[in-house]
């Protein structure tokens, strides 16, 4: 069992069938205390599902969860005391206002303050427009109230499910702002988003998921850091490509249209381009590759998100 | 659970719906009342006099109480199944039960406090029903003639408070069952369908028992309506949508089978919100 200072989440071979097909299949991650954990799949990869069951709403079929150290099957009102989440965007009733609702969900939680209320709305800048009915909320409005409800009971753990759907550029930064300001004030966050750049700009570590499985799981760091990439464009790529091949200390040699790709340390750049020019053949653009969140998941995956 | 019944009753209050379905009530009573005294005051020529007199009695006090009893039990319980089906399926379709559940974790909570806050508007709308139908049929019976108040004693006083917790209890077994199809299908549409489809269906079919006879003809005495009628009063034009009631189960039959009704209903709907995982639809 996880101790509590450390864990927030530790799933052991979580699991949900429904019927015969398997959303979940033996889900191990953790996520720890303080940290933005990004939690990536293509869809119907199992993300929301697995959200579901730390919430309690889905019952796993085998498998354990933990959430501070307590079973999610035993002592989940305890745990949800802990836990703001923002599951979807449309939770919320369309004839009360946006100030009404959160009331409401204040009343359902307890111990929660107008002042707190006023002061949620005013983070997700939606208390000029407090007063208007739900139904008359933009998909971004609705998406900040969401957020605003996560935050209400100012949790230890956050989980957000898709925080920036239906938000301009700017909103998308502000949402950012905030989930790194949370990540600041010591809260633990666990972040659903197809949007990788922005995950990758906010999330200390990931668990890439497929299938209902994690295929990785780490330090955003030490993934993107997994094999160094040097991109060049030469003169004559067709014999390059040959030329460098050829060569022992170069791991793998890839054609990208007129680019190349060499599995090489940056440090090694000047043996490239002197192998090349012995060959006379010209470099006209030489880079360190950086990789990208995105291109992990593409090869992992095999998918694009969304 | 306080927290869960208040929220859920400012809720309804503040709903649209909720005054829609009043202004129908006050419609409906309207309708009823007005075509009833346009009887009485100019009646068909096929009409016997014996009829007219006893529909002009439904009109004034005291049957006129009869009246309101059965007119306020039959248009609330088409009501109530709208007001249930709406407020348990509505919380699926907007995927408000999500936002509830992830923040409580105790789901029979969100049960217990949806049917008693739904049971409390029940009281309420039989209160505004009873008082719309007494204001009418003081109107009806003003034009209809003097009005004497000298039937009112204690002991009739008794009786009318029996008859309101008779019809207050005899909407329990809608609001259960209403539940019940509503947590089934998750879904206001299911709510309602399960609910006035077994109202009218359960009509018919008492009807053909009725007049099947042999064993058949016993099974009305473990149904709804039939335990329904049985406890509240039914006047001329408001017995049921079809009319026929056949022999009807005692009062002591009547009061236990519609308890099952609602002990298995309410504890069927709490098992299986229970169970049953909560996905999006």
């Amino acid at each position: 069992m996880p101790t509590e200072p450390d864990l927030v989440v530790q799933t052991r071979k979580l699991t949900k069938r429904f019927g015969k097909i398997t959303a979940v299949d033996e889900l191990n991650i953790e996520v720890y205390r303080g940290e933005v954990f990004g939690f990536l799949g293509p869809n119907g990869s199992g993300k929301s599902t697995t959200m579901g069951m730390l919430l309690g709403l889905i019952a796993p079929t085998s498998g354990t969860a933990c959430v501070f150290g307590m079973d999610i099957r035993k002592r989940l009102p305890q745990i949800l005391k802990r836990i703001g989440a923002l599951t979807e965007s449309t939770g919320f009733y369309p004839y009360l206002s946006g100030r009404d609702n959160l009331k409401y969900i204040a009343g359902n939680t307890g111990g929660i303050t107008r002042a707190r209320i006023e002061e949620v709305l005013e983070l997700v800048e939606l208390k000029s427009r407090g007063n208007d009915p739900f139904s008359s909320y933009s998909l971004g409005m609705k998406q900040r109230l969401g957020i605003a409800a996560a935050l209400l009971g100012d949790p230890e753990f956050v989980i957000l499910d898709e925080p920036t759907n239906g938000l301009d550029p700017a909103g998308m930064k502000e949402i950012r702002q905030l989930i790194a300001s949370l990540g600041q004030q010591g809260k633990t966050v666990f972040l659903n988003s197809h949007l990788l750049h922005e995950v990758q700009q906010v999330c200390s570590r990931v668990a890439i998921i497929k299938k209902g499985r994690v295929v990785t799981q780490g330090s955003v760091k030490d993934l993107l850091n997994r094999g160094d990439c040097l991109q060049i464009r030469v003169t004559l790529p067709d014999k390059a490509v040959d030329v460098l091949a050829g060569q022992d200390w170069i791991g793998s040699v890839t054609r990208e249209d007129e680019r190349i790709l060499l599995e090489v340390k940056p440090e090694l750049a000047s043996k490239v381009s002197a192998v090349l020019a012995a060959e006379e053949i010209y470099l006209t653009e030489m880079k360190a590759r950086e990789n990208t969140l995105e291109d992990l998941f593409l090869e992992l995956t095999g998918e694009a998100v969304k | 659970m306080m927290k869960l019944i208040t929220g859920e009753l400012n809720k309804l209050a503040k709903r649209r719906m909720t005054w829609i379905l009043v202004v129908v009530m006050v419609v409906y009573f309207a309708i009823i009342l007005f075509a009833t005294y346009g009887v009485v005051s100019s009646p068909p020529e096929r009409m016997s006099p014996d009829i007219v007199a006893q529909i002009r009695a439904s009109l004034q006090f005291p049957g006129a109480f009869d009246t309101i009893f059965s007119t306020a039990r039959t248009i609330l319980t088409l009501l109530v199944i709208i007001l249930v089906a709406s407020s348990i399926g509505n919380e699926y379709g907007w995927g408000s039960i999500r936002q509830i559940l992830s923040r409580r974790g105790i789901r029979y909570q969100f049960v217990v406090s949806k049917l008693v806050s739904l049971i409390f508007y029940a009281l309420i709308g039989l209160v505004l029903a009873l008082i719309t139908g007494f204001v009418l049929v003081l109107i009806i019976a003003n034009m209809l003639g003097p009005v004497a108040w000298d039937f009112i004693t204690a002991g009739y006083t008794g009786e009318m408070a029996k008859t309101f917790g008779w019809t207050l209890f005899c909407l329990l077994p809608y609001i259960a069952l209403t539940a019940f199809f509503a947590f089934l299908g998750r879904s206001a549409i299911a709510g309602i369908g399960g609910g006035l489809g077994f109202y009218f269906i359960e009509a018919i079919l008492v009807t053909i028992f009725n007049q099947s006879g042999g064993w058949l003809a016993e099974i009305p005495a473990f149904l709804i309506g039939p335990n329904i009628d049985a406890l509240v009063p039914a006047s001329l034009f408001t017995q049921g949508p079809f009319g026929t009631s056949g022999d009807l189960p005692s009062v002591l039959h009547a009061s236990i089978a519609l308890a099952i009704y609602c002990v298995v209903l309410i504890s069927a709907s709490l098992v299986m919100f229970e169970e049953r995982d909560i996905v999006l639809q």
